[in-house]
């Protein structure tokens, strides 16, 4: 439900960056990144650390300049409306910042204020916001109180008080446990599903996997783009099967000339789509090959980064 | 991957709808409503525990106290002393304590993080950095609140005017801001707080003191060298019996007995700094304590009780010796005169040849009345002094200008998107 105001015309490429680059000095923060951000869907970015992702967040919200490249936001170029596209965004910095002696409430109240909305009305917009983020109970205790995972959940709800069209969450599970991560996620989708543009990136992959609609890898400052999302399908139909006799396995899939890769407890094969899976999966035990494990081989987007190889900065 | 396919708003809970008004272009410009948002934010920030507190409460308590002793002690005279101590008092712990606060209050939000989300939300560059300056400044204006009861008290008994006043405690406020916007700018330059508190003091130190250093080694610069010459008796070319009857005529004052011939006189030439102090004495009145002094009321030291004023009190010491160094020396000074002729005094002639009784006499007299004439050009000199009129103008300009200057940088500084980062530093 995004207010009519934010959304004069619906824009459906929310984010748009070619060829940006950006250097600090000497280092090569950001060599050649470009990606697509469609409105309401959810992109990842994904790269090792220092890459540059937190760099790339920073030109698209507008607070540091590329060097060169292009950029549009919500249909507004950060060189000539940067306050028209950093109103649009709503951004969670990687580095955990909070006014330590005011309330939870009282912060996001005076964000709300600072985004010129009316204090009654930015007042009841953080006790929304604390209660979705499960902060409730903290709205009148001091920031300097929270917890980590807490401090990270308050300025989730920090970046969302001006009910931005575009999202940008820079390592948003960092220190959340396992709970808080799943509700994140949900979270996440919700956001999407009103409508906003979520770009987020993260080292979590497993956590991504499930809340992602596209991903962006990015490595030494570079997106990789079709090769990687080519990995990405790629690793989507790889199944692994687990049999009590391999060899057996690994003989009846040679004999009949299926391609896989061969494991110490079985093999390793594509399948298209999940009919296909069904249907491999009862021609093996039709065969007579006893069968323990059948299923995707995991995160898709951990296998593709791991197949990457590229080294850490 | 799961692309979970909601209904845009099927999902989101209701939400009280906010709408921000659209913004274009990139301002900078300082605005009411973010100037007096950021302020809040910052006091807020910055508001004191419970301890802070109590010790703000005992000092409001001994300043109150240390009042009322004042009080009792009432010699009942005027006296604007009490009052120019406060005042300055007030000036010292604004200078002292407001730079620090805001010297630290742009790298230090930046290292902390909460620089940045301010920077993307609506407040522009010049909300940001107009506010930071006000929040830090306040501390100066509630140091003057603080001391208000003895401010009031102090001020019955000075002999000043109350629009005097006003313009004096306007002058120490904008000093304190000046120097507030400068420790701004040095955070906004350097990437640790460390540095620019240092740095902030360090200005506000060259400003105090390093005028009046800069000030003295001028004045040498300046320094004209006078020849003065002496005529005296030549001891050494005297007989015994004439330096005896030399010494009794000494002790005596009757030099009637003395030959002039049998005396010579010899002449003795000396030269002498004379600073010509009027020509460097602006870079004092560029010192923002001068400038605070140079707005207190002049106090004519020979008319004050019929004007109704105190005794010339601090303000117009500094007044004075400002003044001074203004008008530069005093006439006689300038030297290429004989200063002192003992010959003439003891035989009425510059060369002792043909002298007698009367001539002596007649000198005397001649002499006092040259005295009396140079005493009251001395007097004139000195109350020409202490009632030229003041010239707060340069001090003000600096003050201006370092407000002006520094604020435009800190505006600079805080626009983003970022060009240059500030060196060793992120964004976030
Ligand atoms: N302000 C800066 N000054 C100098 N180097 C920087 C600055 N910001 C980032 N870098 C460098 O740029 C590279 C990318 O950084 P960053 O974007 O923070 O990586 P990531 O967020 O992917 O871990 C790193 O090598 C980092 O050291
Ligand atoms: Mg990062």
């Amino acid at each position: 439900m995004t207010s009519p105001a934010l959304a004069p015309a619906p824009v459906r490429e929310a984010i748009v960056a070619t060829g940006v680059a950006r250097r600090f000095g000497s280092v090569h923060a950001v060599t050649d990144a470009t990606l697509t951000v469609p409105a309401g869907s959810v992109t990842a970015l994904i790269g090792p650390n220092g890459c540059g992702k937190t760099t790339l967040m920073l030109m698209l919200s507008g607070l540091l300049r590329p060097d060169s490249g292009t950029i549009t936001v919500a249909g507004c170029d950060p060189r000539t409306d940067a306050a028209a596209v950093r109103a649009s965004i709503g951004w969670m910095p990687d580095q955990l910042g909070s006014w330590d002696n005011l309330t939870c409430l009282q912060t996001l109240t005076l964000m709300g204020e600072a985004y010129r909305i009316p204090r009654a009305t930015a007042r009841t917009r953080g006790m929304e916001l604390l209660a979705r983020v499960h902060l409730t109970e903290f709205a009148e205790r001091p920031a300097r109180v929270l917890s980590r995972g807490q401090k990270q959940r308050l300025s989730l709800a920090r970046a969302l008080v001006h009910d931005p069209a575009v999202l940008l969450l820079d390592e948003p599970a960092n220190g959340l446990d396992p709970r808080s991560r799943i509700e994140l996620r949900e979270l996440v989708r919700e956001f999407a599903a009103e409508g906003r543009a979520v770009l987020v990136s993260s080292h979590v992959l497993a956590e991504l996997d499930e809340m992602v609609d596209d991903a962006i890898f990015m490595s030494q400052g570079r997106t990789l783009g079709d090769d990687a999302a080519a990995m990405v399908a790629d690793a989507k139909t790889r199944y692994r099967i687990g049999a009590t006799n391999p060899a057996q396995l690994q003989a009846l899939l040679t004999q009949y000339q299926v391609a896989f890769e061969p494991e110490a407890g079985g093999a390793i094969v594509r399948v298209e789509s999940q009919d296909h899976a069904a249907q491999s999966l009862s021609w093996i035990v039709e065969h007579g090959v006893a069968i323990h494990q059948f299923g995707p081989v995991g995160s898709a987007l951990e296998q593709t980064y791991m197949a990457m190889n590229e080294e850490r900065r | 991957m799961s692309t979970v396919t909601t209904e845009p708003g099927a999902v989101a809970p209701a939400h009280a709808p906010v709408s921000p008004p659209p913004r274009r272009g990139n301002p900078w410009a300082p605005t009411w409503h973010g100037v007096g948002l950021m302020a809040r934010i910052e006091l807020r920030r910055r508001r004191p525990t419970v301890k802070g507190y109590v010790f703000y409460g005992l000092t409001f308590a001994v300043t109150i106290g240390i009042c009322i002793l004042a009080a009792v002690m009432d010699t009942s005279e005027l006296t604007s002393v009490p009052l120019e101590l406060a005042l300055i008092l007030v000036m010292g712990v604004g200078a002292l304590i407001a730079p620090s606060l805001s010297a630290t209050s742009v790298n230090g939000d930046s290292t902390e993080g909460v620089l940045a989300p301010l920077q993307m939300s609506h407040l522009t560059a010049g909300d940001i950095a107009v506010g930071k300056l006000l929040a830090s400044w306040c501390v100066a204006v509630i140091a003057l609140l603080a001391l208000s009861p003895f401010l009031v008290y102090a001020f019955l008994k000075s002999g000043w005017h109350l629009d005097e006043l006003l313009v004096t405690i306007a002058a120490v406020l904008l000093v304190v801001l000046a120097l507030t916007a400068v420790g701004l700018a040095w955070s906004s330059l350097a990437a640790r707080a460390v540095a620019s508190v240092a740095l902030a003091h360090l200005t506000t130190g060259v400003l105090l003191i390093g005028t009046l250093v800069l000030y003295g080694v001028a004045s040498i610069a300046v320094t004209d060298t006078v020849t003065y010459t002496d005529r005296y008796i030549d001891w050494e070319q005297l007989s015994e019996e004439e330096a005896q009857a030399l010494d009794a005529a000494y002790v005596s004052g009757d030099y009637s007995s003395l030959d002039p011939a049998d005396y010579t006189c010899t002449e003795h030439e000396y030269t002498s700094g004379v600073a010509h102090t009027e020509r460097v004495a602006w870079i004092l009145l560029l010192n923002p304590a001068v400038m605070v002094a140079e707005t207190a009321p002049v106090v004519d030291p020979e008319t004050y009780i019929r004007d109704g004023r105190a005794a010339p009190g601090l303000f117009s010491g500094i007044h004075t010796a400002v003044s001074g160094a203004r008008v530069g020396p005093f006439e006689d000074d300038l030297g290429n005169v004989t200063q002192w002729d003992e010959c003439a005094e003891i035989f009425g002639t510059g060369d002792g040849a043909g002298a007698g009784e009367e001539a002596d006499a007649q000198t005397a007299e001649e002499l006092e009345a040259e005295w009396a004439l140079e005493e009251q050009d001395w007097q004139e000199y000195e109350r020409a002094v202490a009632t030229t009129a003041p010239a707060p103008w340069p001090g003000v300009a600096v003050c201006v200008v370092l407000l002006f200057g520094s604020m435009a940088l800190v505006i600079q500084r805080l626009r983003v998107p970022y060009k240059k980062l500030r060196k060793g530093t992120r964004v976030a």
